[in-house]
C-alpha cells in the first residue's frame, strides 16, 4: 500500500495538461475549441487536487470537495459560453475569436 | 466472483506490483497525447473526440488515486455532458468546423513558445522539490467521508453550486433565445 509512484509523477502530467490547455487557448482560432482548452485546464487543476487529497493521508476530504465544485462550475461554465458562441455565431456568421473584433478600437 | 476479482484487483494495484505503474503510464499517456491532438486537429470533431479520449484518462488517473465518486463523476458529466454539449455546438456552427479552414491564429508561434517555457518552468520546479509523502493514506469508506463533507462542513458551497447551476441553466436558455434585433 506503501510502494505507489510518487505524487511527482501527477503533478507532472497536471503541469503538462496545463501548458497544453494554454496552448490550445492561445493558438486555436475556433471559439469552440479555446473552450476545449479552458476544459483541459480545469482538469490539470482537478487532478492537481485529488493528488494532494491522496498524498496527505486522505484524512480531511477538502481535495475532493473542491474537484467536485470545479466539475460543477466547469459545467456551468461550459453551458453559458456555448450559448454566447451560438448567439455569436448567428450575429457574425463564424465562431472564429480573430474575427469577432467589434470592439476593435 | 465479481466483487473478489475486483478486490483482487484493487490489491494488486494498491501492493505496488507492475500493475500499477502499467496503468499510470497507460493513462498518463492517454491524457496527454490525446490533449495534444486536441491542439493540433484540423477537424473540430476529431479535437473534440480527442477531448473525450482525454477526460476519460483523467477519470482513470482518479481511479489510481483512489477517488472512485470522482472518477465516476468525471465520466458521467465529461464524457457524457460536456463532450456531447460541444458536439452540438459544433454542429449547429455549420462551415466553421470546416476543415480546410485555417485552424490556428497568428499567435501560433509565440502561444506555442509561452506554454513550453510555463511547462519548462513548472517542471523544473516540480522536479527539484522534494515532496514530503504521508504513507498512511485512509482510503477506507472514500465515498462516505466525502457526502459528509459535502452536506457537512460544505453544505454552503454545495448549495451554493446548486443555485449556480440552476443560473447558468436560465441564462444559457435566455441567450440562445433572444434573436438578434435587425
Amino acid at each position: 500500500m506503501n510502494e505507489i509512484p510518487p505524487i511527482q509523477g501527477y503533478v507532472i502530467i497536471s503541469a503538462l495538461l496545463f501548458a497544453i490547455g494554454l496552448t490550445a487557448v492561445l493558438v486555436r482560432r475556433n471559439a469552440i475549441a479555446v473552450l476545449m482548452g479552458i476544459e483541459l485546464m480545469l482538469n490539470a487543476a482537478n487532478l492537481n487536487f485529488v493528488a494532494f487529497w491522496r498524498y496527505h493521508g486522505a484524512e480531511r476530504m477538502e481535495g475532493q470537495v473542491f474537484a467536485v465544485i470545479v466539475i460543477t462550475l466547469a459545467v456551468a461554465e461550459a453551458a453559458v459560453a456555448l450559448a454566447i458562441i451560438l448567439s455569436v455565431y448567428r450575429r457574425f456568421r463564424t465562431v472564429n475569436v480573430d474575427q469577432i473584433n467589434l470592439m476593435k478600437g | 466472483m465479481i466483487a473478489s476479482l475486483w478486490q483482487a484487483a484493487v490489491e494488486a494495484f494498491l501492493s505496488g506490483s507492475f500493475l500499477y505503474p502499467l496503468a499510470f503510464v497507460a493513462f498518463a499517456l492517454g491524457t496527454l497525447v490525446p490533449a495534444v491532438l486536441v491542439v493540433v486537429s484540423k477537424n473540430i470533431v476529431h479535437a473534440a473526440l480527442w477531448l473525450l479520449v482525454s477526460l476519460a484518462s483523467v477519470a482513470g488517473l482518479y481511479l489510481l488515486l483512489g477517488a472512485e465518486l470522482l472518477a465516476a463523476i468525471q465520466i458521467l458529466v465529461y464524457c457524457g455532458g460536456i463532450v456531447v454539449l460541444f458536439l452540438f455546438a459544433i454542429m449547429l456552427t455549420p462551415g466553421v468546423g470546416d476543415p480546410e479552414v485555417r485552424v490556428h491564429n497568428r499567435q501560433l508561434f509565440w502561444g506555442f513558445i509561452a506554454a513550453t517555457l510555463l511547462a519548462a518552468v513548472a517542471l523544473h520546479l516540480l522536479s527539484s522539490e522534494p515532496w514530503r509523502v504521508v504513507s498512511t493514506a485512509n482510503l477506507t469508506d472514500v465515498t462516505g467521508r466525502l457526502a459528509e463533507a459535502l452536506l457537512g462542513p460544505y453544505v454552503l458551497a454545495f448549495e451554493v453550486a446548486s443555485v449556480i447551476l440552476l443560473v447558468a441553466m436560465i441564462g444559457a436558455i435566455v441567450i440562445v433565445r433572444a434573436e438578434p434585433r435587425e
